[in-house]
């Protein structure tokens, strides 16, 4: 076990550091920052100033050689909007984000399985058809539709909740239900098919045909058996939220890593993009770890 | 029974969390305003970017004059009480005594000589600097209350950019800075990035004392948000809200926000060097119609890059009529003269630059194709947009026309005149002898003449060389809660001024 | 299986095998009123696709200024007006058929593409060496904490925006998931009985890969394909907003969301039939694919062909 966590983490680690090349690279070809930074009237030598400045004068190869000295002694560069270290913007973007994330999962683990392991025992009654249809209709509706109309009932009509921000519990909840939506669809989904397929494997014949009358240890086992493909599944829309909940965060207001990300996409801000994909990438690569450890964790038969 | 026992449970949380939330009006002096972009600085230096500016221009930092643009007075007063050109060209500046910036030093033309320092440094790349190219200051404190501006070549309009420049104390850094030191009647209190700016009025500030006596800003990209806000009571300000809000008469309220929409059009390129094609572009769109309908009803038809209210606007330049025929006719006499017309014309625009973009252009599309050009449509984002819309351009380019939003609410043209039409202006496509020479001559006037002279270019450029395809000067709205006493100006878009704020009752 | 299935039958059916096996697939779908309603409108979905552009896009095109963002369900009106008009004035009926196309082609085309490779680089993950497994995971490691708008800023800024590069961001982005979960369900079936002994009688790995392991994994994956296909719409219609993904004159089913976004308040039918179309291809897509499944599957299939008869 150890040595797997370990020779994993060595691979990661590569892994990252190719990451982190192939965005340094790759976002350097689309732009100059300096025009976007500086207004259009701006002259060309004060464009060329702005990447002196910046050092993004240099050729490539020196600009990467600097970058990769600075971040082997912890430092990440400056941010070239905010005039402040990249790391420290990206990690209190990220810390939102991570609540947010998380709350979000675990909310959705918990009633999605229930929902659809309800549904996978009785296929074809009520309940399956009703949650099947909601949560197809969840995994497919435009967030940004959710958000301004839950707005418009819950803030504006009813006065329960406030608008968008930040500042009390009572601004988490728009942001966390509306986010709630689309993967508890998806995840609904694929522990209701995940589930079918084991209540109707052969094993789980077998205990019905000995006798094994109990239905809740029939659906423990059949259960364990499907999370497979579920926590994968889990994984990727954790993963998908941990970059960022780019519309949620745009409209609720919420200073979260996805639009900073979008932003300094947008403005070519490298120091901050290269800092934000670092970190969400190290979460989403422990998370990974965290779930090929699961897996063998639910299924003894797989070994590392 | 048990899930709607759970449900029930839920529901109780709501309500209760819901009955915790906190009244926004705490003190009644105090204002929420939501603005749709952070600002990512309060660099003094860069208060001439709107999202910046609107938070520190004159409220936490000064300027020597400001542009008034309520009662058209144009260049007061602001930290210096008078100004005199002496013989030379040169400028003089009386300085107003007694003022202190927020950390309690005294304000002096040392100071004012060390914003100038520091704006050319080259520690920094400050955005006002944008606005001296080419010109060699040299400026010379007199005493601790008198400053010279000496420049060369001798501006005239000193005084007015002087309204661009924004006065630190000595000692400030060269580098940006994030926490600002001015002498306006604002401190920054509180900046958490990515939730809120606070501004707290000062006791110590030289003029007449604000009404406002606290200003939060927080931010929300959609506009649609930003609008809820107020009418929710979370906020009391909400400088730009979209047309498609702006519903109730009491709170919204338009103003002209001094963004003019074009068409740049690079006219070294085949056939957009004709200048009957050009014609032709103007005549085959109905800028009439879409007054009301995709551009707000207040908006107004442009006759030059510059609004109305600025020094030189000739009112005897018409806005060209609608008329396909003509724009036809004109179309086939440049093709029997040789002109390849029928050569593909790339429209470039910029998501979400203005209101209703992507409609707008597909109408101006349609329109375009109706008197028989061809036109590929291309949107792009901000990046590539600005690679079409500034020099250098690429070679072997097609003919291109760029889809632009130009804002000059400064007053004079020249803000905008050499940049767009000079041949060695950034975004102009011209080349053009009369342009230059008129450009030059006018920069270099003053009072009558200066106007006169602006007058003329913007007739030539717009009967003669018919340069681009003027479309309209935009309207902004904002929702202003009931209980403040504010209506917007054409600065609004990139100056907030707290002052100007009070309260209803 | 399916032969001693087929064998239990009266030797008659044998006979009649080809025609024989579509009727009993009408049957059973005929015995599934949401499965037949399902492919019902996919059917008519694809006629869309092929014929909507050539059909309607005249109608879709004409812009008028006077009628714009016209409220839908005025029957007194022609039928293409019936669902209201953008902000153009264009008629939505038309739009959302011609748009059809669009939108089936980036859709369809990035989840397949994401869906083949993702499924053979897991099957490979699975079943290779350690090392090989080692790199293709970590490759899927780094696409996954790879932000989709910047692959998308990149690949559009670079090879330009089309539909085909949009299709090819969107695969990217949609790699991973089909890559891991095709992984974790081979490592857990290679272990079960029915493969071991496969190996022990000497079947090759790719025998064992495609007839054992591939048929247990792909119900998973078809669920997974039809929630992409929403996933992947509206991922479009995102970058649309963003400037970066379709741009007018195309247009999709995104597109149209996008462009619809600042009208949710006032005009909410802009923005709500194109939704309201990506939701019931999701929806019909999935309600097919759950009965495919238990149409193809020997031990399930009774419950279609016990009701077929019934109702049929």
């Amino acid at each position: 076990m150890l040595r797997f966590i370990r020779k994993r983490a060595l691979a990661s680690l590569i892994s990252l550091i190719g990451l982190l090349v192939m965005v340094f690279f790759l976002s350097r070809l689309t732009g100059d920052p300096a025009s976007l930074f500086l207004p259009v009237e701006a002259s060309a030598e004060m464009k060329a100033e702005f990447r002196a400045l910046h050092g993004l004068d240099q050729p490539l190869l020196v600009q990467f050689g600097q970058y990769v000295g600075n971040v082997v002694t912890g430092d990440l560069g400056e941010s070239l909007r905010k005039a402040r270290p990249a790391l420290d913007v990206v990690l209190e973007a990220f810390t939102w984000t991570l609540w947010l994330a998380v709350i979000t999962m675990t909310l959705v683990t918990v009633c999605a399985i229930v929902v659809g392991s309800l549904a996978a025992f009785r296929t074809g009654g009520f309940f399956d058809r009703f949650s099947s249809m909601l949560s197809l209709i969840g995994a497919s509706v435009p967030d940004f539709w959710l958000a301004i109309v839950a707005i418009v009932i819950f803030a504006i009509q009813l006065s329960w909740l406030p608008t968008s921000g930040t500042g009390t519990l009572t601004h988490w909840i728009l942001p966390i239900c509306v986010l709630f939506v689309r993967p508890f669809g998806i995840i609904v989904q694929v522990v209701r098919g995940s589930m079918i397929s084991a209540l109707s494997s052969a094993y789980v014949k077998t205990a019905r045909a000995k006798g094994v009358k109990s239905g809740p240890i029939i659906f423990v086992h059949a259960l364990r058996n499907a999370m497979l493909p579920v926590i994968t599944v889990i994984g990727d829309q954790a993963a998908s939220l941990l970059n960022g909940a780019v519309v949620i965060e745009t409209i609720f207001g919420f200073p979260g890593v996805g639009k900073l990300m979008i932003d300094s996409i947008l403005q070519r801000d490298f120091n901050v993009v290269l800092a934000a994909i670092l970190v969400t990438a190290f979460a989403i690569f422990l998370m990974n770890l965290v779930i090929d450890l699961a897996y063998a964790l639910l299924d003894p038969r797989i070994r590392y | 029974m048990k899930t709607s026992h759970l449900f029930g449970a839920v529901l109780g949380s709501v309500i209760a969390f819901g009955a915790g939330i906190a009244p926004v009006h705490a003190a009644s002096t105090d204002i929420k305003i939501v603005l749709p972009e952070e600002a990512d600085l309060l660099e003094p230096c860069m208060a001439t970017r709107s999202n910046i500016g609107r938070v520190i221009m004159e409220n936490v930092s000064e300027t020597l004059t400001e542009l008034d643009v309520r009662t058209k007075q144009g260049v007061m007063p602001r930290l210096a009480e008078k100004w005199e050109q002496t013989g030379d060209g040169a400028w003089r500046f009386h300085l107003r005594q007694g003022v202190k910036f927020s950390d309690g030093k005294a304000f002096g033309a040392k100071d004012v000589k060390y914003s100038f320092d520091r704006i050319f440094s080259d520690k920094n790349v400050c955005e006002s600097r944008r606005y001296f190219g080419g010109m060699k200051f040299d400026v010379k404190v007199v005493d601790d209350n008198t400053i010279d501006f000496k420049v060369d070549p001798v501006q005239p309009i000193l005084p007015l950019l002087l309204s661009l420049v924004t006065i630190v104390p000595e000692g400030t850094p060269l580098e940006f800075v994030r926490e600002p030191v001015g002498t306006g009647p604002y401190k920054l209190s509180n900046w958490t990035p990515g939730q809120q700016i606070v501004l707290d009025a000062r006791d110590d500030y030289w003029g007449k004392k604000p009404a406002v006596t606290k200003a939060t800003y927080v931010f929300r990209a959609d506009p649609a948000v930003r609008a809820a806000m107020v009418q929710a009571g979370e906020a009391d300000l909400a400088p730009s809200i979209s047309q498609v809000e702006a519903t109730n008469e009491k709170t919204d309220f338009s103003y002209l926000d001094s963004e003019t929409v074009y068409l740049r059009i690079d006219g070294n390129i085949a056939p957009l060097n004709d200048v009957r094609v050009r014609k032709a572009l103007n005549l085959a769109i109905d800028r009439q119609a879409f007054l009301g309908t995709l551009v707000p009803q207040d908006a107004v038809l442009a006759t030059a890059l510059v609004p109305p209210t600025t020094l030189g606007w000739n009112p005897d330049v018409k806005v060209f009529p609608y008329d396909p025929d003509q724009a036809k006719k004109l179309l086939e006499e440049a093709k029997a003269a040789g002109v390849p017309v029928d050569t593909p014309i790339t429209v470039v625009a910029r998501t979400a630059n203005f209101p209703n973009v992507t409609e707008i252009m597909e109408a101006v599309q349609a329109q375009l194709q109706e008197v028989g050009f061809k036109i590929d449509l291309k949107f792009v984002e901000v990046a590539e947009h600005e690679v079409y819309y500034s020099k250098p351009f690429k070679d072997g380019r097609g003919p291109i026309i760029v889809a632009a939003m130009h804002d000059n609410s400064k007053g004079d043209p020249s803000f905008t005149m050499f940049f767009k039409y000079d041949s060695k202006g950034t975004q102009s496509g011209y080349a053009d002898p009369k342009v230059d020479d008129l450009i030059a001559r006018a920069s270099a006037a003053t009072g009558d003449e200066r106007a006169k002279l602006w007058s003329q270019l913007i007739a030539y450029v717009h009967d003669d060389l018919v340069a681009d395809v003027l479309l309209f000067h935009m309207v902004g709205y904002s929702r202003v809660s009931e209980r403040l006493d504010f209506k917007p100006s054409i600065a609004t878009n990139g100056m907030l001024q707290l002052s100007e704020i009070g309260f209803k009752n | 299986m399916t032969m001693a299935i087929q064998s239990t039958h009266t030797p008659k059916e044998t006979v009649a095998e080809e025609p024989s096996a579509i009727v009993r697939m009408a049957r059973m779908l005929w015995a599934d009123k949401f499965a037949l309603c399902a492919a019902i409108f996919l059917v008519f979905v694809i006629v869309m696709a092929i014929i909507g552009p050539t059909w309607l896009d005249e109608l879709a095109t004409k812009q008028n200024l006077r009628g714009r963002n016209l409220a839908p369900f005025m029957f007194d009106r022609e039928w293409y007006m019936w669902l209201g008009a953008d902000a153009l004035g264009r008629p939505l009926w038309p739009r959302i058929i011609v748009a059809t196309q669009n939108t089936m082609m980036v859709a369809a085309g990035a989840v397949v593409i994401s869906a083949i490779i993702g499924t053979l680089l897991g099957l490979i993950a699975g079943f290779a060496s350690e090392r090989v497994s080692q790199v293709i995971m970590r490759l899927a490691d780094v696409i996954m904490s790879f932000p989709s708008l910047l692959v998308a800023v990149i690949v559009l800024y670079i090879l330009g925006s089309s539909i085909l590069n949009l299709m090819l961001v969107l695969a990217i982005t949609r790699i991973p998931v089909y890559l891991r979960t095709t992984r974790a369900e081979v490592l857990e079936i290679r272990q079960r009985m029915f493969v071991q002994a496969a190996r022990v009688m000497g079947a090759s790995s790719k025998r064992i890969l495609f007839r054992h392991i591939l048929p247990v994994v792909i119900p998973t994956l078809t669920t997974l394909m039809t929630l992409d296909f929403a996933y992947v719409m509206l991922a479009e219609s995102a970058l649309s907003f963003l400037g970066i993904g379709i741009q007018p004159p195309e247009i999709t089913w995104g597109l149209m969301i996008s462009q619809g976004r600042q009208y949710l308040t006032n005009a909410w039918w802009l923005s709500f039939w194109p939704g309201l179309a990506i939701i019931l291809t999701t929806l019909s897509l999935n309600l097919l694919s759950n009965w495919l499944r238990i149409a193809l599957d020997p031990v399930q299939r009774w419950r279609l062909e016990m009701k077929g008869p019934k109702h049929g």
